[in-house]
């Protein structure tokens, strides 16, 4: 058995996915861009109103186009408001940047030829709301992971709330499969923590960016959080191994199937989707180590728009 | 009596259409989002053939709430400088243009999403985060839009999605380009993105 078990963590390592991936949805809300060559905003007002000087319209061009002048030239830490010093850009040092490249690419293919067709058909084979219960439920059988790491962020508040929800939804949602904690009644929210996450509230840096064949995105920091995780996460101590790498698939094809199109948008959103992709996963994991819990205490949520 | 429902329904109605007062920023964010629903939920718009005007009205609705060219100063951040004024006003016109593309068709498949105004945070006097999420059958997205007053209005100039800023994202790929191209080969790039290649 013990010799088993090596191979075992490996292809279970292999097979949890980008389990930190970025959800890179885009949503119905984001921002409709005009094109059509409208095109300098100065100059149809001043069309408008005859008497304008056009001297003054040039002048407001200047204005409106001129070069970024002094400490503002570097708009840096004004896009995170309150975190000042350490890690604030989404910059990363990237020496492995070929191979990181290439494994980009074999990433790609495997979702496009692999993953997404597996995904689809399963999608069109189980409804929508059992896949988000399988997904409910592997989220609450994660409980561990969630709890400890709260505990060793010394977020105790955070962990009291995930011990909430590990038995409200165990008891009162099928072992998992419905989350009534999340409900507005009860109302606790969960807590995504992990171990790189608490590794980096230590105040460890992610170093540099990797990116590993099927598992995608990640750095030193987050790789030696996902094999702590391993610990925490149940199915890693069932047996035989394959058990296990089945179990890890089918999580990532049922996760997979809930967020077909987010890659593709993200990808065509991209200029340099290598670059996309990395800075998204960086940005991503800096806000979570730097905001602790879900929301903070007194901002819960309010009332629908419409 | 009758007046008195009438007040009554006028004040129901206005509590429904006004979620709770949030702050200028907020209100200024959010009745642009409402009007851009608004458009994509209206029946008589229903047809394929419609989607034109459905693009129209989004775009004004865009053109009120952004900022453009701070959106675009933003993203190039150091690198503006690097360009000329025609290159800046034409890389300003290819970025709406790349951002159009590159979301339009997720905003038309809108269905019935929800989209929940969650807080407003004070950055400075002339600076705030407008926090909303949109919620789906199976998940919640968080949203936020980076506004700054100017000349009297709050205009967005960073949507923050999954605690990804476009800005950042952007900024991020257009200084690797940057490190090895020309800002006229990066002009080059957008237009044949634009294009669709």
């Amino acid at each position: 058995m013990k010799a088993l078990s090596f191979p075992a963590l490996i292809i279970f390592f292999l097979l949890s996915g980008c389990a930190h991936g970025p959800d890179t949805a885009v949503s119905p809300a984001a921002p409709a861009a005009p094109p059509q060559t409208r095109q300098v905003t100065a100059v149809p007002d001043s069309a408008k109103i005859p008497p304008e000087p056009p001297v003054k319209s040039s002048a407001t061009e200047t204005d409106l186009y001129g070069d970024i002048q002094g400490p503002e030239v570097d708009y840096g830490n004004t896009e995170i408001p309150g975190k000042a010093g350490g890690e604030t850009t989404g910059e990363i040092a990237d020496p492995l940047e070929p191979f990181n490249r290439a494994m980009y690419q074999f990433n790609d293919r495997l979702y496009f030829w692999v993953l997404k067709p597996v995904a689809q058909g399963y999608g069109k084979v189980v409804p929508e709301t059992a896949r988000v219960s399988v997904s409910n439920f592997f989220t609450n059988a994660a409980f561990p992971i969630r709890f400890v790491n709260c505990l060793l962020q010394a977020n105790f508040s955070g962990a009291a709330e995930e011990l909430g929800r590990f038995t409200v939804n165990t008891l009162w949602g099928v072992g998992g499969l419905l989350d009534p904690a999340s409900s507005k009644e009860i109302n606790l929210t969960k807590q995504d923590e992990d171990f790189g996450q608490t590794l980096g509230t230590y105040g460890l840096g992610q170093g540099f960016f990797i990116n590993w064949p099927l598992l995608g995105p990640s750095s030193p920091r987050d790789t030696v959080g996902m094999v702590g995780d391993l610990f925490l996460t149940p199915s890693t101590y069932f047996s035989p191994w394959y058990a296990v790498a089945g179990i890890r698939a089918y999580e990532k094809v049922n996760s997979t199937s809930l967020k077909i199109g987010d890659y593709e948008s993200l990808k065509e959103a991209a200029i340099d989707p290598y670059v996309a992709v990395r800075d998204a996963y960086i940005q991503y994991r800096l806000k979570k180590v730097h905001r602790q819990g879900g929301l903070s205490p007194g901002e819960k949520p309010a009332a629908p728009l419409n | 009596m009758k007046r008195r429902i009438v007040l009554l329904s006028i004040m129901t109605l206005l509590l429904f259409s006004l979620p709770a007062y949030a702050g200028p920023a907020s209100d200024a964010v959010l009745a642009s989002v409402n009007k851009g629903l608004e458009v994509l939920r209206d029946p008589k718009l229903k047809a394929d053939s419609a989607k034109e005007i459905k693009k129209e009205k989004l775009r004004l609705i865009y053109n009120q709430l952004f900022d453009d060219v701070e959106l675009s100063k933003r993203t190039l951040a150091r690198n503006w400088n690097n360009l000329n004024i025609e290159q800046r006003k034409e890389f300003v016109v290819l970025f709406r243009q790349v951002l159009e593309k590159a979301y339009i068709d997720r905003i038309l498949a809108y269905t019935d999403e929800k989209i929940v105004f969650e807080r407003e945070v004070p950055v400075s006097a002339t600076q705030a985060e407008v926090q909303t999420k949109v919620v789906t059958a199976s998940k919640e997205i968080p949203i936020t839009y980076r506004v700054l007053l100017k000349e009297g209005a709050w205009k967005v100039y960073d949507v923050v999605i999954e605690n990804v800023s476009l800005v950042l994202n952007y900024r991020t790929q257009f200084n690797d380009i940057l490190a090895k191209n020309t800002p006229e080969q990066l002009l080059e790039i957008l237009r044949k993105k634009v294009k669709g290649q």
